[in-house]
């Protein structure tokens, strides 16, 4: 398996958190983790596997971070890449863009050529509409500090067990 | 089915050098007014209510720039400043309205500071009631559509102010008349300390009129300079494309307090606070100016130099502007109405047949239809096959003038009463007449743009007046009760820049009209609705009569009292006088107002000096009814003429009964009349 990628902002706090327990979840050398705050076109093109920490802010929105980055991003050409997204959202607060993060990043790394894998079930969630639910799933690993805390271990741990051979 | 995609003709990479500098000048000169004005305040210059915008300075930027001069009409809200500034606004008309001078274009320092506005331009100053001028936006562009420009109009306003019923009524009249009209909702995610939630289910308040025709709702990203740009350049092309409404509704942050007179550090926590502040949209911009190399630091900065010296300049400039003077308060009130050369005091000898007067005013409105091709109506049951009007009195007006020009409206009172206020801001050739609503008691739900249309022309310095004539069915003896027999000119006489009429006769009533829909500004008119059909009021009416504002007529020459009334009571006065001479030789003068605003004293003062001895009459309730104002200033001014205390006579001070019993003991009757005028003779 290629090296992956696993990008997030090393300024934030709680995927910062979860960024660190997928880590953990790999052996330290098949994980570079890379600050989505500074990242480049020039390093985010150098790798084939992603795990990218995409949160939802305000009503269904990318973090500064990722949207400034998005118009680099989009003259990129991923094919033959491969891309998991774990993303943080409230479903209580947030019910009507729950996760959308997770969707809007998906949108544009398959509009690339991008393949996104690490599909999760809706079960245990409630929410009303979410950009990131695409034929009855998740477009990727959805983390819920706020209300489901308790639930992110393990979450993470069946997440990245599946994703392992998703990767190559 | 609308297709929703919004094309992305805008973003960092593509958009040229020299709009990106120019935005960035005026995001930078902005946010720096912006940031100066609490100075003014404490500095006790001027600015005390300030709004501050930073935050929203993506979508603010956008209206702006999508907004064509003289073509478009744009209303702005309080927060609008960077709104106002990419319409066109100088800095130092934004500064000139912060610190209130003569020369503030917004208003010459009449209204609030933060009120920005030009309406020369098409950018209207905004009330200070949030998201009322939604309905305006809805009448200007009935205007745009029916003289077929290709335009639109822009109601921009927090998304808290969608709480308010209007807005309902706009969008609506919006999606139903197929209106080419952009509401901006500029989401915050505050109602000055009220978060969202507490005011509507959706956190997105755009997506409650999802099931409304025609409408196109965009959401957007307000801190995002290109996903505003976007998505506004959108709206424009769909709403005159389409001729249909679109709502946009813009992400944004409120990075301070809601104003000057709020304290966020209440009720926001540090989190937010630093987040909204990480949030900031001018940052963001510069960021991806340099980012993908559109820009260098240095260019930047000399942008940023280029603003603050600016700013010095605008500010020693407006501190130099006059301050308004007190001598002007009495300017722009009302404007000045129609005269008429033939008929000076609205008197007239004509003789030959009597017509009714619902038939005078039918007769008047279709003169008037004809004489100026620019002149509307609406109101509910406005116009239906043979039914004209709740009454009938517009009855025929549609199948001769045809339903763009005659037209129902919704069950809407204040949107028929804004509507009228957007409607007039097109050109100065229209003239408007609603049906204000079905029965005078029923227009209280209006009142928020009577109101505001009242004070436009005094708060816009002059620059604008609706030119509209409110028709309201008035007043009682039809057994109504509540809602359908009460008198609201007492509570609205005390509100300036609206003239009030109130005829008797169906010449007068004629005559008023004609002059109340050819005058620029706002007149009530009030019908006498229990004398539409009655022959006593029915009079010869010269066909092209008219009755100037502000000149009472004596309907009955006397020498022992004078009686002051209008409206139903004129002919209970006339009556009480005929039956007082023919029993006593008494002679009572009878004074018909015609006019409550502007109100003719000097005739009512000639009489009483003449007389001695004065009684007032109305429908209205005697307690807070125009009758006090009245004896008031005959008081004040015919004190040593008079013989005996100036008397009244009206409703008692109860709501209307429905049954009869309850109705004859609580409106003036003949009878009531006699036994006080009887006793003033006697005194």
């Amino acid at each position: 398996m290629k090296k992956i990628a696993l990008i997030y902002s090393f300024n934030s706090n709680k995927t910062r958190l979860a960024a660190d327990k997928i880590a953990a979840e790999f052996s330290e050398n098949e994980i570079t983790k890379v600050n989505a705050e500074t990242l480049t076109g020039k390093e985010f093109i150098s790798f084939d596997n992603y795990i990218l920490g995409v949160p939802t802010w305000f009503d269904g929105e990318l973090p500064n971070y990722w949207d400034e980055f998005v118009p680099e991003l989009e003259d990129l050409d991923l094919k033959g890449k491969t891309f998991a997204i774990f993303g943080l959202g409230d479903q209580v607060g947030y019910p009507e863009n729950f996760v959308d993060g997770i969707g809007i990043m998906a949108g544009i790394l398959e509009k690339c050529g991008g393949k996104i894998v690490g599909e999760t079930s809706t079960e245990g969630y409630t929410f009303e509409s979410s950009s990131a639910f695409r034929n009855g799933k998740f477009l990727g690993l959805v983390l819920d500090q706020e209300n489901q805390a308790r639930l992110t271990r393990s979450r993470i741990k069946n997440w990245v067990s599946e994703l392992k051979q998703n990767f190559k | 089915m609308i297709d929703n995609t919004v094309p992305k003709k805008y973003s960092i990479k593509n958009t040229p050098k020299e709009t990106l500098e120019k935005w960035y000048e005026l995001m930078t000169l902005g946010r720096a007014i912006d940031n100066k004005a609490p100075n003014y305040l404490k500095q006790a210059i001027g600015w005390s209510y300030h709004a501050p915008y930073a935050g929203h300075d993506g979508i603010q930027l956008a209206i702006g720039q999508v907004f064509e001069k003289n073509k478009d009409h744009i209303f702005p809200y309080y927060r609008d400043m960077l709104t106002a500034m990419s319409c066109g606004m100088t800095a130092e008309e934004v500064v000139l309205n912060g610190i209130s001078r003569a020369t503030d274009p917004s208003s010459g320092g009449r209204h609030m500071s933060n009120h920005l506005g030009k309406p020369e331009w098409n950018i209207h100053t905004g009330s200070s009631v949030t998201g009322n001028h939604a309905l305006h936006a809805v009448g200007v562009a009935r205007a745009i559509k029916y003289y077929g420009e290709k335009a639109v109009a822009i109601s921009s306003q927090g998304e808290s102010s969608v709480s308010e019923g209007y807005v309902y009524e706009a969008i609506n009249g919006a999606s139903n008349e197929k209106l080419p009209v952009i509401f901006v909702f500029q989401d915050n995610g505050y109602g000055i300390s009220v978060p969202k939630k507490d005011q509507t289910a959706n956190r997105k308040v755009a997506n409650n009129f999802s099931g409304f025709k025609n409408l196109r709702i965009i959401h957007c990203n307000g801190k995002d300079v290109f996903d505003s740009m976007n998505a506004m350049t959108e709206a424009k092309r769909f709403a005159t494309e389409e001729n249909n409404p679109v709502i946009v509704q813009a992400n944004c942050v409120r990075m301070q307090s809601h104003s000057n007179s709020d304290d966020h550090l209440l009720y926001r926590s540090e989190a937010e606070r630093n987040y909204v502040q990480e949030y900031d949209p001018l940052a963001k911009f510069r960021r991806l100016l340099l980012r993908y190399n559109r820009f260098t630091e240095e260019e930047l900065q000399a942008i940023e130099t280029n603003a603050k010296t600016e700013l010095k300049r605008v500010h020693k400039a407006a501190m130099a502007a006059p301050e308004p003077s007190p001598e002007s308060i009495y300017d722009f009130v009302i404007p000045e109405p129609v005269g008429s050369e033939k008929y000076p005091k609205g008197l007239h000898n004509q003789e030959g047949e009597k017509k009714k007067l619902i038939t005078a005013l039918n007769d008047t409105l279709k003169a008037e239809f004809r004489y100026n091709p620019d002149t509307f109506i609406w109101g509910q049951d406005m116009a239906n096959k043979d039914k004209g009007g709740i009454f009938n009195v517009s009855k025929g007006l549609q199948q001769e003038f045809g339903p763009d020009r005659v037209f129902n409206a919704p069950i809407a009172e204040d949107f028929i009463m804004g509507t009228a206020n957007g409607m007039s801001r097109f050109n100065e050739k229209i003239r408007i007449v609603v049906e204000g609503a079905e029965f005078a008691d029923y227009f209280w739900p209006a009142m928020e743009q009577y109101i505001e249309s009242s004070h436009e022309y005094w708060r816009t310095n002059g620059k604008f007046t609706p030119n509209a004539t409110i028709r309201l069915a008035s007043g009682g003896y039809i057994g109504g009760g509540l809602y359908h027999s009460q008198n609201i000119e007492g509570a609205l006489a005390s509100i300036p820049g609206v003239r009030i009429v109130y005829p008797s006769f169906a010449d007068d009533a004629a005559g008023l009209l004609r002059t109340s829909i050819r005058s620029r500004g706002l007149t009530m008119f009030m019908e006498p609705k229990a004398l539409y059909q009655d022959p006593k009021a029915a009079t010869v009416v010269p066909d092209d009569f008219e009755v100037p504002f502000g000149k009472a007529r004596i309907r009955r020459e006397g020498k022992d009292l004078t009686i002051v009334t209008y409206g139903n009571t004129t002919h209970m006065c006339i009556e009480t006088a005929n039956k007082i001479a023919s029993e006593t030789g008494l002679e009572i003068e009878v004074i018909d107002l015609r006019s409550l605003i502007p109100l003719d004293m000097e005739t009512v003062i000639n009489s009483v000096k003449k007389t001695s001895k004065a009684l007032i009459v109305h429908e209205d309730k005697v307690f807070g009814g125009f009758g006090g104002e009245v004896a008031s200033v005959i008081m004040e001014e015919a004190f040593e003429y008079l013989d005996g205390p100036v008397h009244r006579v009206g409703s008692t001070f109860t709501p209307v009964g429905f049954h009869k019993n309850l109705e004859k003991a609580i409106l003036p009757q003949t009878d009531k009349i006699i036994e006080a005028a009887k006793n003033i003779l006697n005194y």
